[in-house]
């Protein structure tokens, strides 16, 4: 028990405890100087920080659409269409790419004179400006992110329709169910649990693994629209040399995050309950 | 639930402490007889793993190893874009480097409080090195310059041959600029300029690049000095450029999407935009673009002129610098070390292999084609330029409001009002 409690109090919460005080004291000149909420005021008039709370929303707003990706492509593949085999191999490829390279391939493909807009050009599309136009930019990099990690969603799903009553689905096509009918009544209700629990991985991974695509696609551009807490405290501690700031900024991330964690958690426990 | 209420106390008793700490370490350095025992010196740049600057590494250990032969220099190559990051992790633990490399400007001066001053030990290179301003706060100095860093427009002479149009005879004004880019896009289909404004640096680029043809003399002088008139219509002036050469399409498209060091060059090198304000240290210059322009196609123009009064000249700072951390136990064998680093044997091996325009004002640079000789004739008029007289905070701040001038969703007085706001706060 005791060497536990050392563990987590030396190595969790002390550090944790730290960074919050940290976030009291000031920057420069102040360095070590208490503030008081001197920090969180200057964070609440920051319109770049307001930005990156706002694209925290977006992100869960955006989030159903993160979940149904996989799950549609995952139904596909257990109804069995042509060459379902070739496809659980080529959608889960992109999960084990570094999101460094991702960006990289993508920044190549979306470039202004890069291959999409070519392509859009041939079929008489204007060209995007999939990084450099502000209003376009954060959805750009979540579809990446959606693309690069719904292949570990997908193999989620996949396990859970392993565990589907077939006979439900045979029941189903015998009375002359159409496709979205046999989506709608048997998968999804069958999948509940599993399409939870996707809905908490995801939601951590697009709150948590987006810095590394962010700072190769955009880096919080164009104008700081696709800036997010985590980035923003990356920036505040390292290019601008304001620790203090950045631990106020990882504060605020804090509780936002536990509070998405408890609402998780309160999810996954109803959940438990109807089983 | 007991277990929980004890965690919730455990946090709010973290949480009670607050505002009695500090996120840096303000401890002095550690001084006196340990530091006789030194015999390691471990640097800090972004430099030392590149190819380009093996050579200058080798000299400037050699020249070291000559007067202290018991002492290990060891460099360590941090990556550029981490590099402020690391550093600022080393500073608040108070431990890490002896040496570091720095950018001039406001990259040093925020951290001017983890740095020793270095006058009493660089006097002797005073004259001979270029670029002190850039790497001093206050009347100290704190780190010795190893090039210059400037914003000279190149022109691709090729492009102006193939619109017949005097490639020797460059535009002088703003006005004779654009009927220059006018034929160049009828003739060849190239923009006027290569823009890259992804990381907002173009207008870096741009304020100092135009800024001594667009500013008087007097103004310009004032700027340097802190006294900026945001008010001045010829300040304003330099934004309303920035936002005309978009609008009239002198850019090349997709500016806020296209990588400064990554991409943009390379629209220049490849004849696909005429000019391009770029750099004379190591990085995004002559020798850079020679990969496909002959260094005779290469041209070299001062800022055109747009207002009356303006005396167009070579912006520049110091560029890259080594400076010596506070903490280091023996002061003067680190300062040794940078004069070492800053020694003319070393600078000329950083010159001849990297292409950069050296701090040292005694190499010989005769051999290295016409865009350096007409840069180096231009050194002794030039002045610092404009945008290193600002903080980082409103560098960064003028980067995101560029970006939105050039896509349209903010206006010049919106941008020079805020930038404004900025300086004034410091």
């Amino acid at each position: 028990m005791a060497p536990a409690v050392l563990i987590i109090v030396v190595l969790r919460l002390w550090p944790l405890v730290l960074g919050v005080n940290f976030s009291f004291t000031g920057d420069g000149e102040l360095n070590g100087t208490p503030v008081g909420l001197g920090n969180y005021l200057e964070l609440a008039a920051d319109p770049l920080f307001r930005t990156s709370l706002r694209n925290v929303g977006l992100l869960v707003l955006l989030l159903p659409v993160a979940v149904a990706i996989p799950g549609l492509l995952a139904t596909f593949i257990y109804l069995r269409v042509p060459g379902h085999r070739v496809y659980r191999s080529v959608y889960f490829f992109p999960a084990v790419l570094s999101p460094v390279i991702v960006g990289a391939i993508f920044n190549l493909m979306l470039g202004y004179d890069g291959p999409v807009n070519a392509a859009l050009g041939a079929i008489g599309a204007g060209p995007v400006d999939w990084l450099g136009d502000p209003d376009v930019a954060m959805f750009t990099v979540v579809g990446v992110h959606v693309w690069a990690t719904f292949g570990m969603a997908l193999v989620v799903f996949l396990a859970g329709f392993s565990t589907l009553d077939a006979s439900l689905l045979d029941a189903a096509r015998v009375d002359g169910a159409s496709l979205g009918r046999v989506i709608w009544h048997v998968i999804i209700p069958s999948l509940t649990r599993t399409i939870q629990f996707v809905f908490v991985t995801t939601m951590i991974g697009m709150l948590t693994s987006m810095f590394g695509l962010l700072f190769v696609m955009t880096s919080g551009g164009p104008e700081g629209s696709t800036y997010l807490p985590e980035y923003y405290i990356w920036h505040e501690q390292g290019q601008m040399n304001r620790p203090a700031l950045a631990s106020a900024a990882s504060t605020v991330l804090f509780v936002v995050m536990l509070v998405v964690g408890l609402l998780q958690i309160s999810l996954l426990r109803r959940s438990g309950r109807q089983d | 639930m007991r277990q929980q209420r004890w965690w919730a106390v455990l946090m709010v008793a973290g949480l009670a402490v607050t505002g009695c700490g500090s996120a840096a370490r303000t401890e002095s350095p550690s001084s006196g007889k340990a530091s006789q025992e030194q015999r390691k010196l471990v640097v800090w740049d972004w430099k030392s793993g590149e190819p380009a600057a093996a050579t200058y590494i080798e000299k400037a250990k050699a020249d070291f190893a000559g007067r202290h032969p018991g002492v290990t220099v060891e460099f360590v190559a941090q990556p550029f874009d981490q590099y402020y990051t690391l550093l600022g992790t080393a500073i608040q633990s108070g431990k890490g480097p002896d040496v570091m490399l720095f950018n001039g400007g406001g990259q040093i001066r925020d951290r001017a409080d983890a740095l020793l001053p270095l006058d009493q030990y660089v006097a002797a290179d005073k004259s001979r090195l270029a670029g002190w301003d850039a790497f001093s706060k206050d009347g100290k100095i704190y780190a010795a310059p190893v090039t210059l860093q400037g914003h000279p427009i190149y022109y691709n002479k090729a492009l102006y041959e193939k619109a017949g149009l005097d490639p020797a005879k460059p535009p002088a004004t703003w006005d004779e600029l654009l009927e220059s880019c006018a034929a160049i896009k009828k003739a060849t289909g190239a923009t006027c300029f290569a823009l890259g404004n992804k990381e907002g640096a173009g207008i870096q680029f741009w304020m100092s690049g135009l800024g001594s043809g667009i500013l008087t003399p007097q103004e310009y002088d004032d700027w340097i000095a802190g006294k900026r008139d945001w008010s001045s219509p010829h300040v304003r002036r330099i934004f309303e450029l920035w936002k005309e050469a978009q609008d009239k399409g002198l850019n090349n498209e997709g500016a806020n999407s296209t990588a400064m060091f990554t991409d943009i060059f390379r629209v220049f090198e490849t004849g696909k935009a005429a000019h391009i304000i770029g750099l004379m240290s190591d990085v995004g210059h002559w020798k850079d673009f020679g990969e496909f322009l002959p260094p005779d196609k290469i041209g070299v123009m001062q800022a055109p002129v747009d207002s009356e009064g303006a005396t167009p000249s070579l912006p520049y700072d110091g560029g890259i610098g080594y400076g010596v951390a506070k903490w280091t136990k023996d002061p003067e064998l680190a300062a040794d070390l940078v004069r070492s680093l800053t020694s003319t044997g070393a600078l000329t091996a950083f010159y001849a292999k990297a292409g950069a325009i050296a701090s040292d004002t005694t190499i010989d640079v005769s051999q290295a084609g016409p865009a350096v000789a007409t840069i180096v004739q231009q050194i002794k008029a030039g002045k610092p330029a404009l945008h290193v007289a600002l903080s980082s905070k409103t560098l960064d701040l003028m980067g995101r409001l560029s970006q939105q001038l050039l896509s349209g969703s903010a206006t010049v007085d919106e941008v020079v009002e805020q930038l404004a706001a900025s300086d004034r706060a410091g």
